[in-house]
């Protein structure tokens, strides 16, 4: 399997404070890894790096065999669907806010159909009546996972996610982890779920900016 | 019909009738003595000394010293919008400058050249005045629209930043903020003119009125002065905050943090 994502000691400081020191890591395509560890150990400056949110002290990170600098900041934002806690809906109705990207020039031929919506929706367990609701009326686990509906309308095949099933209800977790379970689609995350860390391929213990364990999961 | 002179023993009665608001003020309470004196005592300096200047320009006319006067302007105002937009002078006071200069001179030249159309376009009694009055709003407007866009982009960083990871350029994903600023910015104008005359008499009228001049001809000077504010606030504004987008963001399209003055 090619590698996708690799950091070859990465280190990050804000303002004379490292957050994130040699951190070196390969994440091949496919592949599901979660990024563990107490409050400010640096989990989510490696995803804010992959994004281009954050820039690097010293050390190397790549997309796809190619060092990170503008272009390659703009295919990883292509390619990369990024899931927060809370993640900005950006239009006043969950219909509109699901079509927004398909707005912008990059996705304006490739909108999808009302079948295609309805079967995202249904396969993250959301109704369809949804859609016509008003974006801040909706939940933060309905939200997280209309931002992962839209980046599967987008065909999104590299998924950077932020805590991603901490609003979730059991059966909405169980929807999410199936949506993962396609061998298509990397995940590079962040949580502290258990479930989520069992289900991972490689789990990353971070401290104080340090990656003091990586494990591996067999599954079957 | 010559305008009546105040001479300087009517100028103290008009002066002595700042004690009225002055002891009220004192009276409820509030100790604003020394303010209102150094705000009365700064404009009676300044336009003295605009009056002296503008007398002086008026007097030589020379195309040279017009456009260095109004470069003079344009620099001050230049400087005045990023201070009191909150924004670092070093990363916008460029775009700035070339926004605000372009349409205040293209407002002012069509309006001189093309309508009033003077003996000589360079005209101080005409280019001075005007490219004053065009300028001062215009610096209004700009205010309002870099406040209003890097406070709001700032504000929803967030938000932003889904943007561009849905895929849209940095153009595409500034566009809500930079409609709203543009917008925030010309809507004084557009709502001064609707209600001109019915609100209040506008100052250039009234003072061409007072000068002597014939109601219809105060009238037509009012109506050019206002389109050419609004043309060029409009302009300024768009082009300014198009300009200053280029050093206001980091090469992956992250707003810098630097670019904001800490208050």
């Amino acid at each position: 399997m090619p590698a996708i994502i690799r950091f070859d000691q990465a280190t990050v400081a804000v303002r004379d404070k490292t957050i994130l020191s040699n951190f070196s890591f390969t994440l091949h395509t496919g592949e599901k890894a979660v990024l563990c560890g107490k409050s400010g150990s640096g989990k989510s400056t490696v995803l804010k790096t992959l994004l281009g949110l954050q820039t690097l002290t010293s050390g190397k990170v790549y997309f796809q065999e190619k060092p990170l600098d503008y272009s390659t900041i703009q295919a990883i934002r292509s390619h990369t669907a990024y899931i927060g806690q809370e993640p900005v809906l950006g239009a006043d109705t969950v219909r509109d806010a699901l079509l927004l990207p398909f707005q912008y020039k990059a996705h304006r031929d490739h909108k999808p159909t009302d079948t295609q919506i309805m079967s995202i929706l249904e396969q993250l367990h959301l109704p369809a009546d949804i859609l016509n609701q008003e974006s801040s009326r909706i939940s933060g686990g309905e939200k997280q996972r209309l931002a992962l509906a839209r980046g599967l309308l987008l065909g999104k095949n590299l998924y950077l996610l932020d805590e991603v099933t901490s609003a979730l209800d059991p059966e909405s977790k169980q929807a999410v982890f199936e949506v993962f379970a396609n061998p298509e689609l990397t995940v590079l995350s962040v949580a502290h779920d258990p479930d989520w860390i069992t289900r991972c391929d490689i789990a990353l213990e971070l401290e104080e900016g340090h990656l003091t364990q990586e494990t591996r999961h067999e599954h079957a | 019909m010559n305008t009546l002179d105040i001479a300087l023993p009517q100028m103290a009665v008009l002066y002595g009738l700042c004690f009225l608001p002055w002891l009220l003020l004192w009276l409820i309470g509030l100790r604003l003595s020394r303010d209102i004196l150094i705000s009365i005592l700064r404009m009676s300096l300044q336009l003295a000394l605009v009056g002296f200047y503008l007398k002086t320009l008026f007097s030589l006319n020379d195309p040279r010293l017009n456009a260095l006067w109004i470069l003079v302007m344009l620099t001050v105002a230049d400087v005045s919008i990023l201070q009191r937009a909150g924004l670092k002078l070093r990363f916008f006071v460029l775009p700035t400058f070339i926004a605000i200069a372009f349409s205040t001179l293209f407002a002012t030249f069509y309006l001189v050249v093309l309508v009033i159309q003077p003996p000589h376009f360079y005209d101080a009694r005409y280019i001075v005045p005007l490219a004053g009055m065009i300028l001062g709003n215009c610096l209004q407007g700009n205010v309002i629209a870099l406040e209003r866009f890097y406070s709001s982009l700032r504000k929803n960083e967030q938000e932003y930043m889904t943007f561009l990871l849905l895929g849209a350029t940095r153009w595409e994903a500034v566009r809500p903020y930079y409609r709203v600023a543009i917008k925030a910015a010309i809507s004084p104008g557009i709502a001064s003119m609707s209600t001109m005359g019915l609100v209040s008499l506008p100052g250039m009228m009234t003072g061409q009125i007072l000068g002597g001049s014939e109601p219809w001809l105060a009238v037509k000077y009012q109506i050019a002065i206002m389109i050419c504010i609004f043309t060029s606030t409009t302009l300024a504004c768009i082009i300014n905050l198009k300009l200053s987008m280029r050093n206001a963001f980091n090469a992956y399209d992250v707003l810098k943090d630097e670019v904001i003055e800490a208050r």
